[in-house]
């Protein structure tokens, strides 16, 4: 097979690699880059644990993707997620509501959750439900991660409310 | 950086790893089809690769040559053309189409049928094309390589009998293309292009019912576009499955519908995933039509549908 030379920026680091056309974006991310955090699970599109994040910020399945594909793109895994020493508000609420148990389907949960806030940041509850059909929790069920999705949408929101600053007067007033 | 070796402990184990192939990446739709022409069988397009890159780990398809065709922008667009009649590029993702105001709006059925297509992680890259031509399937065969040796070849795979129809003497594998259920309804022609011209095909002429070779897309062929009319009625898409995510359907419907209380002037209904390929139910059709929508009349249709159909089903 011959190996294609490409441009992959990670997390905000670009990397030139040499690949082979049978590589996947998650043996690479893995092995080659050394990002442990997006995991290999089932391979065939049903579990969502190896999602990332596109340049549109779309949910996508590093296992069914090969990485020649994505020459030039830049992409974010769940090592580029928390900012700044600050975990984003997902990784938050995951925490603080206990919606991890093994722990290994949870970054992909936080990835696919992501990417439902960037491109929906009023998900409602069905909204949540649809984004994560994709991903499977073996340890227990999806109540808490639910949850825990929808009370970062809310964080989210306040922190925006907070941050305008029109907003903010109008709640002082009110 | 350039890194060049390998570093990490993956494991080269068949199960998950792609077999080895040679990717080649078109700079326009032209040269696309003529390496489809140049490797004809021994070649494999790849647009989303959800599907492909499933089977090839399953070593149901084990291509030399893999062509990489999402990014060719003559396969892109969603707009209506002279006359009125919704183009739609083969390559375009489901998320973008079922999103797209002018299939949202204008044709509920297929923007319904996209979005009942895997999860939003398939939907963002996997395409109208790919599921239009997406393999038959069976519980047997679409299984892992190991699964599939542990028994003498059936019908799809080279030997001479079915394990999920006992006795059955050709292959019954299922059509689960959604988007195909939606267009056959909705009366849409496919554009295809090959090194050696362009065609355009009906939906009707463009499936056969047969597990084995269930398209009449020729080698060197490709899907481009998707021409739907303007829906001559109402219309809807309703899927049957386990799970509302991820799960291929038990069985899907789609109705086109014109008429009002006074009576019923056309309809097309198709089921899918229940046969090779989406089924017209004529008869029912005719029922419908004739006789307006009643309690009455919807039980003759669907007693109808039913003896169209004989006895296989999948479940």
């Amino acid at each position: 097979m011959k190996r294609h030379i490409i441009r992959l920026t990670v997390n905000g680091d670009t990397h030139e690699l040499a690949v082979a056309p049978n590589a996947t974006l998650v043996e690479v991310i893995r092995d080659r880059l050394g990002l442990t955090g997006t995991k290999r699970g089932c391979t065939s599109g049903a579990c969502g644990v190896c999602t990332i994040n596109d340049e549109e910020g779309r949910a996508l399945l590093s296992c069914l993707t090969l990485a020649v594909a994505w020459d030039g793109c830049s992409l974010t895994t769940i090592e580029g997620v928390a900012e700044g020493g600050r975990l984003h508000p997902l990784q938050q609420a995951f925490w603080e509501l206990g919606a991890v148990q093994c722990g290994y389907c949870t970054p992909g949960l936080v990835m696919t959750a992501r990417a439902l806030l960037l491109g929906n940041p009023q998900a409602d509850a069905p909204a949540i439900d649809e984004a994560l059909a994709g991903t499977l929790c073996r340890c227990t069920g999806h109540i808490k991660v639910k949850q825990a999705v929808a009370s970062a949408v809310a964080r989210v929101a306040a922190d925006h409310v907070a941050a305008t600053p029109e907003s903010g007067n109008d709640g002082a007033q009110g | 950086m350039l890194y060049c070796a390998p570093t990490g402990g993956f494991p080269q184990d068949r199960r998950v790893q792609l077999p080895a192939f040679e990717y080649l990446r078109p700079q326009s739709l032209a040269q696309a089809l003529d390496w489809l022409a140049m490797y004809g069988t021994r070649a494999a397009v790849l647009a989303g690769g959800t599907d492909l890159l499933l089977a090839m780990r399953q070593r149901l398809v084990v291509p030399e040559v893999v062509i990489g065709i999402g990014d060719l922008p003559e396969l892109r667009g969603v707009a209506f053309d002279g006359e009125g009649v919704l183009h739609l590029g083969a390559a375009e993702t489901l998320t973008t189409l079922a999103g797209h105001p002018l299939l949202r709006v204008g044709q509920p059925a297929l923007a319904a049928a996209l979005q009942s297509v895997g999860s939003r992680h398939v939907r963002n890259v996997a395409t109208l094309g790919g599921n239009l031509n997406l393999p038959t399937r069976c519980w047997y065969t679409n299984q892992s390589e190991t699964w599939r040796q542990a028994r003498v070849p059936c019908l799809k795979t080279g030997g001479d009998i079915c394990f999920v129809i006992p006795g059955a003497r050709e292959c019954f594998a299922l059509n689960g293309a959604d988007g195909a259920v939606a267009l056959l309804a909705l009366d849409a022609r496919l554009e295809l292009a090959s090194a050696g011209g362009r065609r355009e095909v009906s939906i009707a002429g463009f499936y056969r019912n047969d597990g084995l070779a269930p398209t009449t897309l020729a080698a060197g062929e490709l899907v481009t576009a998707v021409r739907v009319p303007a829906a001559a009625g109402r219309s809807t898409f309703i899927k049957i499955a386990p799970r509302t995510g991820l799960d291929y359907g038990l069985g899907t419907i789609a109705a086109v519908v014109a008429g009002d209380d006074d009576g019923i002037t056309a309809a097309r209904l198709v089921l899918g995933s229940i046969a090779s390929w989406p089924v017209r139910l004529h008869e029912a059709e005719r029922i419908v039509v004739a006789g307006g929508l009643t309690p009455a009349t919807i039980e003759a249709a669907a007693q109808a549908a039913r003896a169209d159909l004989g006895e296989l089903t999948n479940l």
